[in-house]
């Protein structure tokens, strides 16, 4: 009969093994950079620019959708045509943006075309890059783990990725995209497929600005490489950030039946609904 | 110019009129247009995504009309001073507002001025 004091080794030897075993699989090798090598990116910053997620998108009086002007994103003819679609409905305010429901994140890569402020949390093991609207969290393992071979889609996929100087380098994979119709990249309607991927280099390029370069594939949706730069400006010493509780008192609900953004008035009815 | 509701249309350049709400399309109101009402203060809803003024103005017919005008976060605006003491109930105010397209009572914030000559927002 085996008594608590020698079955406990066993189950410790037992445990240890299955958490190695799960470490090995996630490729959990390499050696995290020193915390003091890393660099500060400490602080609250803001998107600069709109939240149109690509400017080359946005032409003239016609905005995104004046044909032959436009050259972003590089769709191919299915795709375009799809994109046509969302510009012709966000035109008659009929392309409802997937989070104004809330409850779902917003998705990579629009992670890095929300209003209200970021925070780039910098650590050895990770980096997580926090945004008060949503709230949504992207992170971004640099402990050496390799993306799994069989990851499932998620809104904001996995992303994993590593230091060369002063710039995180990292590659996000497993992501939904438009498949399931809730996650784009701005209201003019711009998607991509749950064949997206992108490599992202994010760096300081000075005392109040980073800089996110983020170059998308999508062998699905487009001809070739993709490359959207957005940077964050610095916000004052001591900003604060808050609770985003979007179901708190939502009154812009999208209408599920014509896809229009609502406006309720105070007694829960919406105001816009003909 | 004196309407059913409104004391004064003015004509703004939707370059002065602050800017869609982030939460949301801001495609139900009329960004060419910037009317003003006045009211009593019912309730300020300091609350997310985005804050609501709820303001009972005097109907053409006796009774009153509740307007509803949309503003930014109440975390943007926190940020920038404002408090759910801003907006006190019972407080007689000014508003101008971007109004809805189809002339229902709501509106999207630009300005406010209280009797004290206190302004809130853009009031040029």
């Amino acid at each position: 009969m085996l008594t608590t004091a020698r079955t406990l080794p066993i189950f410790v030897v037992v445990s240890i093994t299955l958490v190695r075993g799960v470490a090995a699989a996630q490729g959990e090798s390499a050696t995290p950079r020193a915390y003091d090598t890393l660099p500060d990116w400490s602080g609250a910053w803001s998107m600069v620019g709109g939240t149109v997620f690509d400017r080359d998108t946005q032409t003239g009086e016609g905005g995104a959708i004046t044909p032959g002007v436009r050259s972003h994103p590089p769709y191919n003819a299915e795709w375009e045509a799809i994109y046509k679609s969302h510009l012709e409905r966000r035109d008659k305010n009929l392309f409802p943006d997937t989070i104004s429901n809330c409850g779902v994140p917003a998705g990579f890569p629009r992670h890095f075309n929300l209003p209200d402020p970021y925070e780039f949390v910098v650590r050895p093991e990770q980096v997580w890059v926090l945004t008060e609207n949503g709230p949504n969290v992207l992170r971004i393992y640099t402990d050496g783990r390799k993306h799994l071979e069989d990851q499932w889609a998620t809104y904001t996929g996995d992303s994993v990725g590593h230091w060369e100087g002063d710039t995180l380098v990292f590659t996000t994979v497993a992501l939904k995209g438009f498949r399931d119709k809730d996650v784009i990249l701005d209201r003019t309607g711009l998607v991509l497929s749950d064949q997206s991927h992108t490599t992202t280099r994010i760096r300081k390029i000075d005392a109040a600005t980073i800089q996110v370069q983020m170059t998308i594939e999508d062998p699905k949706a487009l001809t070739k490489p993709w490359v959207v730069t957005k940077q964050f400006r610095k916000m004052p010493a001591g900003t604060r950030l808050y609770d985003y509780g979007c179901a708190e008192n939502n009154r812009n609900p999208a209408d599920v039946e014509t896809g229009k953004t609502l406006i309720l008035g105070p007694d829960g009815k919406p105001l816009n609904k003909e | 110019m004196r309407t059913d509701a409104l004391l004064v249309a003015l004509a703004f350049s939707a370059a002065l009129v602050t800017g869609a709400a982030a939460h949301h399309s801001g495609a139900g109101f009329d960004s060419e247009k910037v009317i003003e009402i006045a009211g009593t203060i019912k309730e300020f809803q300091f609350t997310n995504p985005h804050t609501w003024i709820q303001i009972l103005v005097d109907g053409p017919k006796g009774g009153t009309v509740e307007w509803s005008v949309e503003w930014g976060s109440p975390n943007s605006l926190g940020r920038q001073g404002i408090r759910p003491s801003t907006f006190p109930a019972g407080a007689k105010v000014l508003v101008r507002l971007r109004p809805m397209l189809n002339g229902a009572p709501a509106g999207a914030f630009v300005g406010a001025k209280f009797a004290d000559g206190k302004t809130v927002g853009r009031w040029e």
